[in-house]
């Protein structure tokens, strides 16, 4: 059994002794390079080196990694990358490192930017991984992927960043199979090094093959029994696979090991919600909304507590929760929430009409000066036309589809994200149900085989293009989606209720 | 738990797996100052036409197995015909002196004998490409670029 002190994980970041590297400049202390350390305390040159002068600095950083990376205690592990690079100012790691992790898109330029400026104190190996996790969430993929692939053969036992770059892999890339091959070969190194247990669990459960992932939750668990994210992580798989008993079985132990683990009464909450439960589900949003001080964090917290609302069919009060968040977002200058908010405001407005003008001024906001990156305004806006066009095919309003279709085409033609891709197949398919050209449309909405609009859209084309057989399988695989996704919230119930009533589209029970 | 940023859009349990496109990246040794080529162009160096780079070297192909995943959609789509019509070309013994096919049992493999071969050219999963050899363009546009032509499922 492993088991990892935070405390002393720290401690021995601390005594860490190195090598020292070129001066960053004269009036500056002298950086040091120094490697992380290994179980033992001692250093190691196994791992990828990091650069500070200052030891309060590294021991932050050290932490931020141990709590966000491998304990997913993702906002401590955001408040150590604060407190690193406010000990070190010129730590470009840290400051990339912040940036990559952030969900704040100020915080996120100003540190890109920052640890574009200290770059020269890096070492070239940090400087690889910098430009990894730059390219990674910037859209720089070629060079990106070189990057990491050329650290992962320099530093073969640097368990942390093989976890790193499986787990982008996997949850960001859908390239599952070379997740996979890196979690298995640091799992054949380290049968228990926890962090990749939890990721190839995720990674068989987002590729498909849940059934897989349960094994390695209970390993996950029995090799971590005091800390709250194996459980956290069992509960969340549990609960993709539909099993809610287990789910809040195993979010509640998260809880008895850590109150303060609040990721598991948002996992509690929304497993209510899934259930039907939106009385409970709200009440334990609230004890998560008030557990967390991340004001992303909080935002999210507060949709999901007021989508609730819209689950249980209260329409009214929905809208005017999620007025009031729209409104809260604006003041705190969070445009990719308030246009999400918008967004999520249209897809569950009955009135057509009404709900393309939620998506009007979701689209405004983004058109606003604020400080958000290129690629954050381009997924929102293609997630907002995509549902534009959907909410236009449902209403059989053919000039709103196409309207929707032509930005999102231009967007297609430059833009390299999977987002704006699959969301403009998404609108074209639906431009072509309604031109009646349903295998056209088949084969467009297959390209966007994750989202529960593009779904539920896949399963009438079928119908309508009297595949019969695939259309009731598109269906079950909606009905078997259990995330907390607006979409989903949106479009399952719908294909759970047509498939209880054996009607073969979910057209008829569908509010738009 | 996972990140919200990682998992956006990608938490779904579906009755069977679902089916998820790869780009294949055509890669040269970094001294190689050629920086694109257009798809038939390509075709044209797997069809043993083009046996030369403008640099007056020999140019040798390094690929996977014909039959190693991907490779037939790499095989049809760079030759054009048919699985079987591209594999009878790549493996024409007569082309040992034009244009040579060297198969490697792994994208580590070509990417290794890309990375040390001035003259070969290769074509792998981008996602195992290294700083060791350079990605070129094929028709003005790079892995992961819209309507890149090598993007296979």
């Amino acid at each position: 059994m492993k088991i990892r002190n935070p405390f002393l994980y720290s401690v021995m970041a601390l005594t860490i002794a190195g090598v020292t590297a070129a001066s960053a400049g004269a009036q500056m202390p002298q950086p040091e390079i120094t490697a992380h350390t290994a179980a033992d305390g001692a250093p190691t040159a196994e791992m990828v080196p990091v650069t500070t002068f200052s030891p309060d600095a590294r021991h932050d950083y050290e932490l931020a990694l141990l709590y966000h990376e491998d304990l997913l205690f993702v906002d401590k592990g955001l408040v150590s990358l604060r407190k690193a690079v406010k000990a070190d100012p010129r730590f470009a790691l840290a400051h990339a490192t912040l940036a990559y992790f952030t969900t704040d898109p100020v915080e996120e330029r100003r540190e890109y930017a920052l640890a574009q400026k200290y770059m020269a104190n890096a070492s070239p190996d940090e400087r690889l991984l910098i430009r990894w996790m730059d390219g990674a969430k910037n859209g720089g993929l070629v060079p990106a992927i070189a990057a990491i692939n050329d650290l992962l053969s320099k530093y073969p036992n640097d368990k942390r960043l093989a976890n790193m770059a499986s787990e982008w892999l996997c949850a960001n890339q859908a390239a599952y199979e070379h997740g996979e091959k890196i979690l298995k070969n640091v799992l054949q190194s380290d049968p228990n090094y926890f962090p990749a247990l939890n990721n190839l669990a995720y990674c068989y459960a987002l590729s498909g093959r849940p059934s897989l992932a349960p094994p390695l939750m209970e390993q996950y668990v029995t090799a971590l029994p005091a800390q709250p994210n194996p459980q956290d992580s069992y509960g969340e798989i549990m609960r993709m696979l539909g099993d809610y008993p287990a789910a809040l079985d195993h979010y509640g132990k998260a809880l008895q090991i850590d109150p303060t683990f609040n990721t598991s009464q948002v996992g509690i909450a929304s497993t209510y919600a899934l259930m039907g439960d939106q009385e409970r589900a709200r009440a334990q949003y609230l004890i998560a909304i008030s557990g967390t001080k991340e004001r992303t964090t909080k935002l999210d917290y507060r949709i999901l507590w007021a989508m609730t609302y819209y689950r249980e069919n209260q329409i009214e009060r929905g809208s005017r929760e999620f007025a009031k968040l729209a409104a809260e977002a604006h003041a705190a200058d969070l445009p990719v929430e308030e246009a999400e908010i918008h967004r999520n405001m249209a897809i569950f407005n009955p009135e057509p009409h009404h709900a393309l003008r939620s998506l009007d001024a979701a689209r405004l906001v983004l058109t606003e000066n604020h400080e958000i990156s290129q690629g954050s305004r381009e997924i929102e806006l293609a997630n907002i036309l995509q549902t534009r066009a959907f909410i236009a095919e449902r209403a059989g309003m053919a000039d709103a589809a196409q309207k929707a279709l032509k930005p999102l085409s231009a967007m297609a033609q430059t833009s390299r994200s999977n987002i704006v891709q699959q969301a403009y197949h998404s609108a074209n398919g639906a431009v072509l149900m309604m031109q009646e050209k349903y295998g056209a449309a088949i084969s467009e909405l297959m390209e966007d085989p994750q989202n529960p609009l593009s779904l539920q859209l896949l399963a009438d084309a079928q119908n309508r293009a009297g595949q019969a057989a695939d259309a009731q399988k598109t269906l079950a695989t909606l009905a078997a989606i259990n995330d907390e996704r607006v979409e989903t919230a949106f479009a399952v119930p719908q294909a759970r209720a047509a498939l209880k009533n054996g009607s073969p589209t979910t057209a008829q029970v569908g509010t738009h | 738990m996972r990140k919200r940023l990682l998992t956006l859009g990608l938490l779904i349990m579906s009755v069977a797996a679902v089916a998820f496109a790869t780009d294949f990246a055509v890669i040269v040794n970094p001294s190689n100052p050629v920086r694109a080529m257009a798809l038939v162009e390509l075709g044209k160096i797997f069809k043993g036409k083009t046996h030369m780079w403008s640099s007056e070297r020999s140019i040798t192909i390094v690929l996977r197995d014909p039959d190693s995943p991907g490779m037939k959609f790499v095989i049809e789509k760079v030759l054009g015909g048919t699985f079987e019509e591209g594999k009878a070309i790549l493996n024409d013994p007569s082309r040992k002196t034009t244009v040579p096919v060297v198969f490697a049992s792994s994208d580590e493999e070509v990417i290794k004998i890309v990375g040390s071969s001035p003259g070969a050219i290769g074509v792998v999963d981008v996602y195992n490409i290294t700083s060791g050899v350079k990605v070129i363009k094929i028709d003005d546009k790079q892995p992961f670029d819209p309507g890149y032509i090598l993007k296979g499922h």
